[in-house]
């Protein structure tokens, strides 16, 4: 049976994919074909949701505390520090001792743990010079390709950050890229939408030092033209890297 | 504080981000009604244990995937628990759960189970409107399917019934449901 002409055929797989009554390799086949045809995992999602308040009805029942514990074992390794917060590797770039115009190369390549991804050229920023290279400096990452995506560099005085794409892909027509500060143990906050181009500003509320100070992490979005309408990210989280005070 | 459903979205998005804490309070917040779910379709701890701990695992590391435009977070991580569930119990060399027990009793003397407590409050109010228009053998399937993930052949042993008959009341009762649904 051919299911991309069958919409009844479709709709009666999603139904009984979401009861769970579509078992075995008729189960599995749907799946893959989900991954292929974004309408057919909507039509998936559609009746999950209208079989969802079927979960309410069941009681709740605390598990026991082993559980949290086996999963924190099971978690991968927190990111190590690593090359970020290693001031020595910067100075040792020689960057800091530049006077009028220190020219920053963040060796992307080098900071990527895996090696079958083809090296991105290395990218070269050139920081203002009134700012001396005080910068706060992130580049934003896929959480699961740990592929650059976005650098971001704000002069700690000033209050603009300048934002370079560092892949266009990343952009969707008709979507904005947000971006947001998630300060350490805090409500995740809009520094504002990044504009089209492959470099864009972004105007911040106050100067960096007071905007970023707290801020360990810098995360990209994916929103609906203008950002987002509730003040939370609502699409999906493309990007994230950690800021750090390059000083 | 509790952080509360509303703030569920932001706890995924923050997770995405690799937060941590965030992630605790995610568990924490909701772990019992997944445990319950699991626990629901299992019917054993240690099993309901080892589900709920590869599914957070999973949350955690496909916390990015998650579309807010598809479904609730709640939804989400609700299908993910009783996708593991029902593969789970596909395990061969499974014993059996519950041999000529429990469910065949309730079956039988059409016990309303969880059906009975469904919130009487928004969706879940829309949701058993329309159950209550199906007849009764098809919501009898459903609720057995979803509640204790029984495939349609295992339906039909616990109904007594043949195998072509229960598919056709699984097939008509979802069928109903939507379109009750769609109207209400």
């Amino acid at each position: 049976m051919n299911w991309r002409n069958n919409p009844e055929l479709q709709e009666r797989l999603a139904a009984e994919y979401a009861l769970g009554t579509l078992r075995g390799r008729a189960r599995r086949r749907l799946e893959r074909w989900m991954r292929e045809d974004a309408a057919l995992a909507r039509a998936v999602a559609e009746w999950e949701t209208r079989l969802a308040p079927l979960a309410h009805a069941i009681p709740a029942v605390t598990p026991p505390a082993r559980l949290w514990r086996a999963i924190l074992d099971r978690l991968p390794p927190a990111p190590q520090a690593g090359l970020w917060d290693n001031l020595a590797f910067w100075r040792g770039l020689g960057l800091a001792a530049s006077g009028a115009a220190a020219v920053l190369v963040a060796a992307v390549a080098l900071l990527s743990p895996q090696p079958p991804v083809p090296a991105p050229a290395p990218v070269v920023l050139k920081v203002p010079s009134t700012d001396m290279a005080e910068v706060y400096l992130a580049v934003l990452s896929d959480p699961k390709t740990n592929k650059p995506l976005l650098l971001v560099t704000a002069g700690r005085h000033a209050d603009q950050m300048q934002v370079r794409t560092l892949d266009p892909s990343i952009r969707v027509s008709g979507k904005d890229l947000e971006l947001w500060a998630l300060p350490a143990g805090g409500v995740p906050t809009s520094l504002g939408v990044v504009g089209d181009a492959e470099r864009s500003m972004v105007k911040l509320a106050s100067a960096a030092d007071q905007s970023l100070a707290n801020v360990p992490t810098l995360a990209i979005s994916l929103e609906p033209k203008g950002g987002s309408p509730t003040g939370r990210a609502t699409g999906p989280v493309l990007a994230v890297g950690p800021c750090i005070k390059f000083w | 504080m509790t952080p509360g459903l509303d703030d569920l979205p932001r706890l995924l998005a923050a997770c995405a981000a690799r937060d941590r804490a965030a992630f605790e309070r995610l568990y924490r917040e909701t772990s019992p009604k997944l445990f319950g779910v699991a626990l629901r379709i299992l019917r054993r701890e240690d099993w309901a244990e080892d589900v709920l701990q590869e599914c957070y695992v999973r949350i955690w590391n496909h916390a990015q995937d998650y579309r807010a435009g598809l479904a609730t977070p709640m939804t989400w991580m609700t299908s993910i628990v009783r996708n593991r569930c029902l593969d789970w119990l596909r395990r061969p060399n499974l014993e059996v759960i519950d041999e000529e027990g429990e469910l065949i009793e309730a079956a039988a003397s059409n016990a309303p189970g969880p059906l009975a407590e469904l919130e009487s409050a928004g969706d879940a109010r829309a949701l058993r409107k329309c159950l209550e228009t199906l007849d009764a053998r098809q919501r009898q399937a459903i609720a057995l399917a979803y509640y204790d993930g029984l495939s349609h052949s295992e339906l039909a042993a616990h109904l007594r019934e043949p195998l072509g008959t229960v598919k056709t009341w699984v097939r008509r009762g979802l069928l109903r449901l939507k379109s009750c649904l769609e109207t209400a």
